[in-house]
């Protein structure tokens, strides 16, 4: 057959990619089962850091909460998100340019400085800190990535097939549900995707705005570089990875993500 | 103005949230600085029944808008001594009242008269903890500890030498390398010069004690600067590292433990400063690495190798300290923009 | 679509976007215009600080060559990293489009974006244990080759280049992947059928059709890039001072955040500039 060879080459391709985005997502795993403190080689294995972080309530705390906050952020930003690219794409009105325009502020100006703005500006309003604050930054930061990725889709889809839905009598509400969205349900998947890995990495806002002993695990993360952080946090991350490619993997057997038109 | 208003809703707003009487104190600190010891806060619980909650800050200035930002929301706050005036000039921390201090007594006059710590002619900042910010050499490099400075400039060692990425601290460091005054530098130009040259023999910079650790772990620095209670502790972990304080002199430091003027429970934070001052707890956190005391008897109660009366117990090596006054924000400034000058140029 | 809205469309149209964009008004949009008006202050209008109108912060860009050197350093970062993600992910994305098939399709997708849900700190300091001297990288290949390697790729801009990379490959896969999953396969086979070369298949067809996933991933990439200054920092060392760099300096090391503010709207300012200039010449590729 015709392209076997090209075929084979692109899929040697795609192990060595996988292999390369997984290479620090091993090491991490691997120095989780390392005796060392500060990551010394050569290899000893031990199991102490996951014995240590089973006695460690405050990182097992700040995991859970991180997961927690990522959920409702992503069911949040993704139904926003989703319904104004469908306005962004279906419509044409005034100002369209201009909305899309400022999606792109919240991704160029590090978030150090939006998070330092969101502080000035919710304590100033009164807002105060907590968790409801660090949610709807953590929503403001991932709808833009939300947006953008399910707009990219919408960009190959054929206008016609919605005209003609509506030809043959369809309401526009019917066109939506039937036509628009079975075509970008694999955008808004990848956006809800985005929207979880924005906010379970998010440090910024959620150090700013979390409340103290409320802290997020990468505020953990990150505040414990200064004292020296420990291999109980690969312990932990590998925990996480293993549990969500659990997950993940089941929900791709069961569901038809990105699946045949 | 109208700035001002927003700023008083605020106030009003932040404190009504907290008016409800309840004996958890917050204390804002550096994370893993003695304060949040489990040992220590759960002792302090059983004694006195109150509770302890932490936040961190990762630098001075960090710590100073959590002040601003949060009025009420802490009732115990860590400052260097340069940084008390400014705090207390802001109206970010009120007066300590000595008489619920009972181990106020033990401190030596000297510490308690600091000029820092007494800005706005009260005693604004219990004097807790005091280092140096010198150097550390790691010994699989050195047969013998290094007794100059000039070490950082010495090109056996290029590529291997670290400094923190901290322009204050850098400008300090150099300015003690060109035999200057830290807190009244009368030659930029030299110290700009002597960055200038030590730039290339630079590894990295560093900016955490948890960073310092590992370099040193892995093998990549031979020479770097360091602050004494993070060497007592690298030691105390098993690195092989010397902290040295060269004949030029290093930078002192002053630690204060204050009390916020928006905090409404005086009496527990009172007590619980007295408990970090008390000797019982400095001798058990010196033994796990731990700055200097400014408590007299336990500084005394130490064991005699301690690292803490071996090196800093030295007269001769105090005599060769230069302690940390504030910097102007005009100066900072300055310091910032030579730093990052010499930085950008890499 | 017609010029004319009718009045049902119009509260459509407010209807889907007003709550999307309501929220970053209030989360975002609001906070960032304090911090833009913050940015034409003396200082900070904080307890009883005394400040005043003035354009000194913007002034301060031109001042010295720090800045623009700097700027200039990361925009040069952000187009290095793009164009190597774009490279590198692009064909990948391809061969999960196009080239697997059925159930295993979807699972290597997932695959492709789970590292993204580890935190970006931890995956920084793993790849400075792979990069560093005697680290994963230079034990890994000293025991395959039969010769002696001294691998240290640690504190440059390669490993700067690699740690981003890493970082933001996802989002192009992922964005190229939606765009060519769309392309009717039909499409691709009349071409062929046609005669056409499998370049010109690819230069024609392919490409123009997948340009809008690309181009978004590529924004998505090099946008957050030129402001970065957590990867630079740690894996670049010495070399690591970047723009976002001095940035972040402002903001916490000297509590100037007027400063901070102003050299923040001027990275805005030219990544929207760059990307007005690049987005007539792109659209022309696209016809």
């Amino acid at each position: 057959m015709r392209g076997t060879f090209l075929a084979r080459l692109g899929k040697l391709w795609l192990a060595c990619i996988l292999f390369f985005l997984y290479a620090p997502i091993l090491v991490m795993a691997f120095m989780s089962f390392n005796a060392s403190q500060y990551y010394q080689l050569p290899f000893e294995f031990s199991l102490k850091w996951y014995e240590k972080l089973a006695g460690n309530s405050e990182i097992i705390d700040a995991a859970t909460r991180s997961v927690g906050i990522a959920l409702v952020t992503t069911l949040i930003a993704t139904i926003l998100g989703t319904a104004a690219s469908v306005a962004l794409f279906r419509f044409e009105f005034r100002g369209k340019r201009f909305l899309q325009i400022m999606l792109f502020p919240p991704i160029a100006i590090p978030w150090l400085i939006t998070g330092t703005a969101m502080l000035i500006f919710f304590f100033g309003v009164g807002l105060g800190r907590g968790t409801p604050s660090v949610i709807i930054g953590h929503v403001a930061l991932a709808l833009p990535y939300v947006i953008v990725v399910v707009s990219a889709r919408l960009a190959t889809f054929d206008a016609t097939l919605e005209e003609a839905a509506r030809s043959l009598g369809a309401d526009s509400w019917t066109v939506t549900r039937r036509v628009t969205l079975p075509w970008i349900s694999s955008g808004i998947i990848a956006g809800a995707l985005f929207a979880f890995a924005v906010s379970f990495d998010q440090f910024v806002v959620s150090y700013f705005l979390s409340e103290p002993g409320d802290s997020t695990l990468p505020v953990l993360i990150y505040t414990s570089i200064r004292k020296g952080f420990t291999p109980e946090i690969n312990a932990v991350s590998t925990i996480i990875i293993v549990i969500s490619m659990a997950v993940m993997l089941i929900a791709a057997r069961f569901s038809n993500f990105g699946g045949e038109r | 103005m109208k700035n001002k208003h927003l700023f008083v809703t605020a106030i009003a707003a932040v404190l009504s949230v907290s008016s409800a009487q309840a004996d958890e104190i917050r204390v804002l600190n550096w994370q893993g600085y003695g304060t949040d010891l489990d040992w220590a806060v759960s002792e302090f619980s059983d004694a006195t029944g109150h509770t302890v909650v932490h936040e961190y800050f990762n630098s001075e200035q960090e710590m100073l808008t959590k002040l601003r930002t949060n009025p009420g929301a802490y009732d115990v706050v860590l400052i260097n001594a340069a940084f008390t005036p400014q705090s207390q000039s802001e109206g970010l921390i009120g007066p300590i009242d000595t008489s619920k201090i009972a181990n106020l007594g033990d401190v030596p006059a000297d510490l308690i008269g600091n000029q820092d710590l007494n800005a706005g002619g009260a005693l604004h900042g219990v004097p807790w903890t005091w280092g140096l910010t010198s150097f550390a050499v790691n010994r699989n490099d050195f047969a013998e500890a290094p007794t100059s400075i000039e070490v950082f400039w010495d090109d056996n060692f290029k590529g291997k030498v670290s400094i923190r990425d901290d322009a204050l601290e850098a400008v300090q460091f150099a300015a003690i390398a060109t035999g200057q005054n830290i807190n009244d530098i009368s030659d930029l130009d030299a110290v700009e010069a002597k960055l200038a040259a030590l730039m290339p023999q630079i590894k990295t910079y560093w900016g955490s004690e948890n960073d310092w650790n590992q370099f040193m772990a892995a093998g990549d620095l031979s020479v770097a600067t360091f602050w004494s209670g993070s060497a007592s502790r690298s030691m105390s972990a098993g690195l092989p590292v010397q902290f040295v304080v060269p004949q030029e002199g290093a930078i002192g430091w002053l630690d204060g433990l204050s009390i916020p003027s928006s905090s409404t429970k005086q009496d527990a934070a009172h007590a619980f400063i007295n408990w970090m001052i008390d000797p019982d707890f400095y001798v058990r956190w010196a033994a796990e690495g731990a700055p200097a005391s400014a408590n007299a008897k336990a500084a005394a109660a130490l064991p005699d190798d301690a690292f803490n009366k071996r090196v800093l117990g030295d007269p001769e090596v105090v005599a060769r300290v230069q302690f940390q006054r504030p910097v102007s924000d005009e100066n900072r400034e300055k310091y910032l923009e030579l730093w990052q000058g010499l930085k950008a140029a890499q | 679509m017609s010029a004319r809205l009718a009045n049902h469309d119009r509260l459509r149209i407010v209807g889907l976007l007003s709550p999307a964009y309501l929220w970053l008004t209030v989360a975002i949009f609001l906070p960032l215009s304090a911090m833009f008006y913050f940015s034409f202050l003396s200082d900070v209008p904080f307890g009883n600080t005394e400040w005043t109108y003035t354009t000194e912060n913007y002034a301060a860009f031109f001042q010295t060559s720090t800045y623009a050197t700097l700027l200039w350093k990361s925009i040069r970062l952000g187009l290095i990293v793009t164009v190597i993600a774009v490279l590198v992910g692009f064909p990948c994305a391809y061969v999960l489009a196009k080239v697997i098939k059925g159930r295993s399709r979807e699972a290597l997708f997932l695959l492709v974006i789970l590292p993204f849900w580890s935190n970006s700190l931890v995956r920084i300091f793993s790849w400075a244990i792979v990069l560093r001297g005697n680290g994963v990288l230079d034990l890994g290949l000293n025991a395959i080759l039969p010769f002696e390697v001294d691998v240290n790729l640690m504190f440059s801009t390669p490993a700067i280049v690699i740690g981003l990379v890493h970082s933001y490959l996802p989002y192009v896969i992922l964005t190229c992947y939606l765009a060519l999953q769309a392309i009717d396969d039909n499409l691709i086979d009349a071409a062929r059928s046609m005669g056409a070369s499998k370049f010109t298949i690819l230069w024609r067809v392919i490409l123009p059709l997948s340009l809008p996933g690309l181009l978004a991933g590529a924004v998505l990439i090099f946008v957050p890039v030129v402001g970065s200054f957590m990867e630079p920092r740690i894996l670049g060392g010495r070399v690591g001072t970047y723009y976002g760099t001095v940035i972040e300096d402002q903001f916490v090391a000297v509590f100037n955040w007027p400063l901070g503010a102003a050299l923040s709207f001027i990275l805005l300012a030219v990544v929207l500039l760059i990307l007005a200039v690049a987005s007539p010449v792109l659209k022309r590729a696209q016809t």
